[in-house]
């Protein structure tokens, strides 16, 4: 999106303002403000610890969301691989006998190959990732149900598997470590590997890629693969946070993880977007949320502030470039375009 | 043939689903339970209707459960307030076209992605109704149910009027000019516009009248019970959205018809009471459901890689 | 570079703002309870009524009450509210716990912290919890069930359960204990399928329609969820089988007035809800007090008197049946 030339002088101060980082990072500061204002527990150590707790899954599913959206792909299937591996490990712990963290292990395997199979869908048929997403989103949650007859569910896990999601280590929540390390995986994959470059070619545009020699299909292969893993790791994390797994685990996660990705600038289209944008974005709807019950309100304000929120960033990130482009047309425009006055 | 083979096979499909049921659970051919299946079913055609025109506009949208749930909560009000029903029916339409253009204003005027423009939308809608209602059902008059005729005269009311939608939809889709233009907007938005479509206007108009088929379906679901259950619209997205799939329209538009769309409907609706009929546990509902529209879009896929070749 | 400062200003911003604000006051210095009402989920009729009373009782008792729960069905979000509130600093969390032992892990942080833990409605394991207000024992719930079917089905018969989901844990114990009470005391009723309707209405009448199909000799259906009553009903009355195929279920009486008046439904079952709330919070208050404490043997509750204590189940009474002859008498 190239800017005219007239417009340099708005390359410097309006450039940072209208980035969707600082936006955002201003949206998150105006939340603070106004929670410790109404709250004051809000902004206690607790609180922060609390926050981070919550949106672990979320977050790890939001981050491996990011690059599948640049690529201008989709996965709404990850909130029910979720449910489908968190109760196979379940089953893998109880019925099979194994340690958690062999039935770990064996889950982070059948989360690769669920995603290897959204993987050969989209790539070797060609199939749009909606679709496919979309049914498989319905097919590994009946499998979970199936399995499970619906209602058997999977609990007594031993306590040093649950110190994973309940007990802190070295005084963070014994999960952060494993975010902040898929975290910076996925910043490094997607902001200083030429992977990362490579998924920003394929969502500007697959044919151009495939032209300029990218193997296209083995890169969007991978990141399919990968949300697959990471699906599995945020299972096992919520199992170990809640202590129980359920069929129904990770319900609605593939919508927050999207709005939380598109909060952080992320374009649906493909092409643009960052990591460090998804994490404010995660960040800005956990705090929005955990503001609000410290504000006494009820939950269905927070869900209708995040549906205004999204709105308003994705408006955000569109109307300075429509202003722009009217000031370009006025400004090109046969009647504006005087001939130069010779002496 | 080989233009309508999609809607072919799956209409295939759909007859050998009912010919192993006339075998192995011929309980299924009632007929009181069959209408009734078709009439609780009529509102979702209408949605289904509206969410092919929008998907081959090469747009989406979400938000149909939310606005399902929010036109059915006013009708009630409106009818529990005695206003007559052509009115109430009329008010409902309005409401649900109201929701379709603020989704139209953003996706056309704005032009934000339809995906996370309706997932917002769905997301305020549903909530915002959930913070005002609290989960309270309306209670309805008598009189409101079956617009006052009597159940198989409402029934049959019912799928007739579905049916008429149908119809209508998929002749102005062939035949009128606009119906046309919702192709070439979904084929090629940039072709379309140097031929003198103006695709934001097609664009906005699709989300509006989407609105509008939400609000007459919740009409129509409103008046088959005496009760309104504010939850009434959950999970309808992914009905329609599945139904479209399955019936051959293409999630990258410009392609597809009704047909598919209404085969596709009854195809995935029949599963779960073929599960009771059939004596087979409930749990398996979902996963065949994910099957069959994996199935579809592999069919699809398949099939473009042949005629690739 | 400009971008950093900028990132590096507003963070130091606001993490001043944030730590100025740490000393906070801490819950004894706040002059009323803080008690927090957890429901199974938002937007439901019967927790909405259970609310009712419930204010009532912080009216009368001078309790600040919150009243909030999950808006969608993922079964974190209780545990998510539930360590929320505790880093609010309530008093006492009373919770209809949605999932046995994931709320279990929550509530006994919550206990480990100083917070009172009761459960209502739907108990949580008994290490996470003091008491449980129990409406009624799932065994009363399910044996009544099962008995007042056998009563309308002559004792023999078939007979179908629509059930809310198939994961919800009461209604998995009140199953359990409808069978326990079918094999032993009516072995010649038979249970011929079970559907769950996700907790819709549209939805149990669609079940119901298929399952009146299937089983053409089908003599009553039974809903464990209130959601299930009058969608069953209205299929049955579609299907013109009123009277031929009963129906009963847990319910509340407002949504199943029309039809037991019209003879479709022959009888609701569930106790009174407000009281079950009013009852909550005064036990809620009464275990901050002292007055509440483990081998008590009754509760002395306001203006509706006093109620037994069995171990650390204070029992609301026993599961009421709402028929044509008394529904009228109810409004909630």
């Amino acid at each position: 999106m190239p800017l005219p030339a007239n417009n340099r002088q708005s390359g410097g101060w309006k450039a940072i303002l209208f980035r969707h980082e600082t936006v955002l990072l201003l949206v998150l500061a105006l939340e603070w403000f106004y929670f410790n204002a109404v709250g004051p527990r809000f902004g206690s150590l607790d609180n922060m610890y609390d926050i981070l707790r919550h949106s672990v899954e979320i977050g790890l599913l939001a981050l491996v969301m990011t690059p599948i959206i640049l690529t201008g792909g989709i996965d709404l299937s990850v909130g029910s691989l979720l449910g489908l591996c968190a109760i196979l490990f379940g089953k893998l712990c109880r019925d099979a006998g194994l340690s958690p963290a062999m039935a770990g292990v064996c889950t982070l395997g059948i989360g690769a190959l669920a995603g290897g199979l959204n993987a050969t869908l989209i790539t070797s048929l060609r199939l749009p990732p909606l679709i496919v997403t979309l049914g498989t989103y319905s097919l590994f949650r009946g499998l979970a149900e199936a399995i499970t007859r619906g209602a058997d569910t999977f609990t007594n896990f031993p306590a040093s598997f649950l110190f994973w999601g309940q007990e802190r280590w070295l005084g963070v929540p014994a999960q952060a470590p494993v975010f902040v390390a898929v975290a910076a995986g996925v910043w490094l994959l997607v902001h200083r590997t030429t992977f990362g470059r490579s998924f920003r070619a394929i969502g500007f545009s697959p044919e151009g890629a495939r032209y300029a020699g990218l193997p296209v299909e083995r890169r969007l292969a991978l990141v399919y693969v990968l949300a697959g893993i990471v699906a599995a790791l945020a299972a096992i994390l919520y199992t170990a946070r809640l202590g129980q797994a359920r069929a129904d685990a990770g319900t609605g996660y593939e919508l927050y993880a999207i709005t939380a990705v598109v909060l952080g600038g992320t374009s649906i289209f493909g092409g643009v977007g960052s990591v460090p944008g998804t994490l404010l974005g995660v960040a800005a709807v956990a705090v929005l949320h955990n503001g609000l019950v410290h504000a006494r309100q009820p939950r269905e304000v927070a869900g209708m502030l995040t549906g205004a929120l999204l709105l308003l960033a994705l408006a955000g990130s569109v109307v300075p470039k429509m202003l722009t482009a009217r000031r370009v047309r006025r400004q090109t425009s046969p009647s504006n375009l005087q001939p130069t006055e010779t002496a | 043939m080989k233009r309508h083979f999609r809607e072919v096979s799956i209409a295939v499909a759909l007859g050998l689903l009912l010919l192993f049921l006339a075998v192995a659970a011929p309980t299924f051919y009632q007929p009181q339970p069959l209408l009734s299946l078709l009439a609780r079913e009529a509102p979702a055609l209408v949605v289904a209707c509206g969410i092919a025109l929008v998907i081959i506009g090469r747009e989406i949208d979400i938000s149909v459960g939310s606005q399902f749930s929010v036109c059915s909560v006013c009708a009630g009000l409106l009818a529990s307030m005695h206003w007559p029903p052509a009115l109430v029916l009329t008010a409902s339409i309005a409401v649900g076209a109201l929701m379709g253009t603020v989704n139209g204003a953003l996706v056309a005027g704005l032009r934000l992605p339809s995906i996370v423009v309706t997932l917002a939308t769905m997301v305020t809608w549903r909530e915002g109704l959930r913070w005002l209602r609290q989960g309270v059902w309306v209670d309805l008059p008598d009189g409101v149910q079956w617009f006052g005729l009597s159940q198989a005269a409402g029934q049959w009311t019912l799928i007739l009027l579905a049916l008429l939608v149908l119809v209508m939809m998929a002749l102005a889709m062939k035949h009128l000019s606009a119906g046309r233009f919702v192709y070439a907007v979904g084929s090629d938005a940039e072709a379309a516009r140097l031929a003198g479509v103006r695709p934001q206007l097609i664009t906005f108009l699709t989300f509006v009248w989407m609105g509008a088929l939400v609000g007459l379906a919740a009409m129509m679901n409103v008046t088959q019970s005496p009760q309104v259950d504010p939850n009434s619209g959950t999970g309808l997205e992914l009905k329609v959205i599945a139904a479209a799939v399955v019936g051959g329209v293409a999630i990258s538009g410009g392609r597809g018809n009704l047909w598919g769309v209404f085969v596709g409907l009854l195809l995935l609706a029949c599963v779960s009471p073929a599960l009771t009929h059939l004596h087979i546990e409930a749990y398996w509902e979902k996963a065949i459901q994910g099957a069959i529209i994996l199935l579809a879009v592999v069919a699809d896929g398949l099939r473009s890689r042949k005629e690739k070749r | 570079m400009k971008k950093l400062f900028v990132l590096l200003a507003v963070a130091a911003l606001g993490i001043v703002t944030g730590c100025s604000r740490s000393t906070e006051p801490s819950a004894g210095d706040r002059k009323k309870l803080l008690v927090a009402l957890l429901p199974k989920s938002k937007g439901n009729a019967y927790f909405i009524s259970c609310k009712k009373g419930a204010d009532r009782a912080a009216r009368e008792l001078g309790i600040e009450l919150i009243f909030d729960g999950p808006t969608d069905p993922d079964p974190a979000k209780q545990n998510e509210i539930v360590e929320n509130w505790i880093t609010l600093g309530v008093d006492v969390i009373a919770a209809a716990c949605e999932n046995k032992e994931g709320i279990s892990t929550a509530l006994r942080k919550a206990r480990a912290k100083g917070v009172k833990v009761i459960t209502y409605d739907a108990d949580a394991l008994p290490d996470a919890r003091e008491f449980f207000v129990n409406q009624a024992t799932a065994q009363g719930i399910g044996y009544a069930l099962m008995d007042e079917a056998a009563r309308l089905c002559g004792n023999e018969g078939e007979f179908a359960i629509i059930t809310g989901s198939l994961t919800a844990a009461n209604q998995i114990e009140w199953r359990k204990y409808v069978e326990e009470r079918r094999a032993a005391q009516y072995p010649k009723m038979k249970l011929v399928d079970v559907r769950p309707c996700d907790d819709l209405k549209d939805k149990a009448q669609s079940e119901a329609t298929a399952l009146l199909g299937a089983y053409p000799n089908i003599k009553l259906i039974m809903s464990t969820t209130s959601l299930g009553v009058p969608g069953a009903a209205e299929a049955i009355k579609q299907a013109g089988k009123t009277g031929q195929v009963k129906n009963i279920g847990l319910g509340l009486p407002n949504e199943n007035k029309r039809y037991v008046h019209e003879g479709v439904t022959d009888s609701v079952i569930l106790w009174k809800t407000e009281d079950l709330g009013y009852l909550t919070v005064y036990a809620a208050d009464a275990l901050v007090k002292g007055t509440l404490a483990p081998g008590a043997k009754s509760l002395q509750a306001g203006s509706l008197g006093e109620f037994q204590i069995q171990g650390d189940n204070i029992m609301l009474g026993k599961p009421f049946i709402f028929n044509k002859n008394n529904i009228d008498q109810f409004d909630f």
